[in-house]
């Protein structure tokens, strides 16, 4: 376990290299933040209603994506596709370390380092703005939140992932397949607008898949607009899909490494 | 048996198939439709054994395939045919207790953090290897003093020089203090001073931990110095394994004299007697037939004013330029 710690630790330390480039990350995701913001504040005026939603609710669910995307749909593990590509890999396979957990260990840090500035970018809004956002009191309800993000970026993890696999086939075209499921992923995860304005037939396969569980599902559960049932069977069905991918993600390396050449080494 | 075997290898085979694209746009646009597929045999049928504690150098043109073997050798590659054990593991089963005790070095990449003082990479690989903190201490102290590192252990990697980086690289290898080394061309890049220190350092690696250690280089000096035994690989095969020395006994067929002569004379005499390799006056240099060597030094002494003369085995350098690139491996 003590390695894994050091990995994370030694990602902070490259991340805090170059300051610059770590506060305008920071600002810009701020700036971010407050245009969606100003937008959706213009969009429904108070007392108005939206596909159901009311202004507090929209906000809520506009800026809690924004916030809960940063963790979950953010996954350094994009970069393992350029190390299987470049041959850096090799460096990982000569050591006793696996990785999968290496990746697993970055990504903690770089969540770490989110939530805090995430924090203090809501805290500054809400002093600032005093926005008519809904703020969750209910202890289980938030406690229920933060288990379903945790399994939302175990989940978005292994899918990113399997998604850098690609690498061991066709090294050369990582990015067009990331980035035409990154749109959809995107899309079906409830980036764009909350998903149970679909047509209920519609909303409920999609229920079934799993990037539901990214985004539009945490969500909900802080909205409060579950039932315990709801949230129960939403978690089994993220669990199962976390095994899926989890066994996929480990099958697709292994098979990868007997295609391995170890590139331009 | 006094010595273990280390390393075996049985008739190893490592074939890759590589898409052939013809020159030119429109090659390209055709490969995109229908691509043909040729099988390179990078490793073909090669067998050999180690011994603990042997130096041993491998040499070969490039693309010989000596790269893929210690690939192979490491467990980064999947043989497509044949048997390898390393200290009785099988390399690509990957298992920790294996990767524990052995270390591969390519002077072509590196594995410090780039951002990062390489102090924290070899933070890192001691977390990684699980080597106890007086033993981390302990090696590190010592590498940092053999390898002369002291006052660069601070400075990003990105900042020190291929020299000082190569010497970095070596140290976070050989940090869990591998039985099993592979080094795949260590001095590449480097000038003759660096290369000279890189050279010790490997020697008395080897000799102060009886490690194993197997070595690729395109510089004879460095297979000169280090290695009693020598592969030579070509085209995927073995065409000589044994002592330095015995390459010249091998394949040399030819021995060269060196006269320095007294007066000028026309060298074209000279080829009555024998093949002129060189003309420089005062200096001729002549490669003779062993068997005929003493009968023509005879006659150069004879027949010429002679300064003095000199004979000699041919440059091993030579030899095995010749070898590479007359192919004619008996």
């Amino acid at each position: 376990m003590r390695k894994y710690f050091q990995v994370i630790k030694i990602t902070f330390q490259a991340i805090f290299v170059y300051r610059l480039n770590f506060i305008l990350w920071r600002f810009r995701a701020l700036v971010q933040l407050l245009v969606l913001y100003f937008l959706w504040l213009a969009v429904i005026p108070e007392g108005t209603t939206l596909f159901g939603y009311d202004q507090a609710k929209i906000l809520t669910y506009i800026l809690g994506t924004s916030i809960v995307r940063s963790f979950i749909l953010s996954s350094r593990s994009v970069d393992a596709a350029g190390e299987i590509a470049s041959g850096a890999l090799a460096n990982f396979l000569l050591r006793p370390i696996n990785y999968l957990k290496y990746w697993f260990s970055k990504d903690i840090a770089d969540k770490i380092l989110n939530l805090f500035f995430s924090i203090i970018g809501i805290f500054l809004i809400l002093i600032l703005l005093r926005p008519p956002i809904i703020i969750q009191n209910n202890p289980m309800i938030i406690f229920l939140t933060i288990v379903t993000i945790i399994l939302g970026i175990i989940l978005y993890f292994y899918l990113s992932f399997l998604l850098s696999m690609v690498a061991f086939w066709t090294p050369e075209n990582v990015w067009p397949p990331r980035f035409l499921s990154m749109i959809i992923i995107e899309f079906l995860a409830g980036s764009l607008f909350p998903l149970d304005i679909l047509p209920v037939g519609v909303f409920k396969a999609l229920k079934l898949l799993p990037f539901t569980y990214l985004l539009f599902f945490p969500l909900n559960v802080y909205l409060g607009k579950l039932t315990t049932q709801e949230i129960f069977t939403g978690v089994l069905i993220s669990i199962f899909w976390i095994i899926v991918f989890w066994q996929l993600a480990k099958a697709l390396f292994r098979l990868g490494l007997r295609n391995y050449v170890a590139w331009g080494r | 048996m006094a010595l273990m075997s280390v390393v075996s290898v049985k008739n190893l085979k490592k074939h890759f198939r590589v898409h052939k694209k013809e020159p030119g746009l429109a090659g390209s646009v055709k490969s995109l439709f229908r691509r043909k597929y040729k099988t390179v045999k990078a490793v073909d049928n090669v067998s050999f054994t180690i011994d603990e504690g042997e130096l041993v150098g491998f040499i070969g043109p490039n693309g010989a395939g000596k790269t893929t073997t210690l690939k192979c050798l490491s467990g980064l590659l999947y043989p497509t045919s044949g048997s390898v054990s390393v200290l009785n593991y099988t390399p690509w089963d990957r298992k920790p207790e294996f990767q524990k005790q052995f270390a591969l070095v390519m002077g072509q990449k590196n594995q410090l953090w780039w951002d990062l003082p390489a102090m924290e990479t070899f933070i890192l690989n001691k977390e990684i290897y699980e080597v106890p903190d007086e033993k981390f201490k302990k090696t590190i102290k010592e590498l940092i003093r053999l390898l002369e590192v002291e006052d660069i252990l601070k400075v990003q990697v990105r900042k020190l020089s291929l020299g000082q980086r190569m010497k970095c690289e070596l140290i976070a290898a050989l940090l869990h203090s591998p039985k099993v080394l592979f080094l795949d061309e260590p001095t590449i890049g480097l000038d003759v001073v660096m290369q000279k220190k890189m050279r010790d350092f490997i020697k008395e690696y080897n000799r102060r931990y009886k490690a194993t250690i197997i070595l690729t280089s395109h510089y004879m000096g460095d297979v000169k110095e280090l290695c009693e035994r020598v592969v030579i690989i070509d085209k995927g095969k073995i065409v000589f394994d044994g002592k330095l020395e015995e390459i010249i006994k091998k394949f040399a067929d030819h021995k060269v004299i060196t006269v320095t002569l007294a007066k000028e004379v026309d060298p074209k005499k000279f080829e009555e007697v024998a093949r002129v390799k060189e003309f420089d006056y005062p200096k001729l240099t002549l490669s003779i037939k062993r068997k005929k060597v003493s009968e023509v030094a005879a006659q150069v002494l004879d027949k010429f004013p002679v300064a003095d003369l000199n004979i000699e085995e041919p440059p091993i350098e030579d030899i095995i330029r010749e070898l590479f690139t007359g192919k004619n491996y008996a």
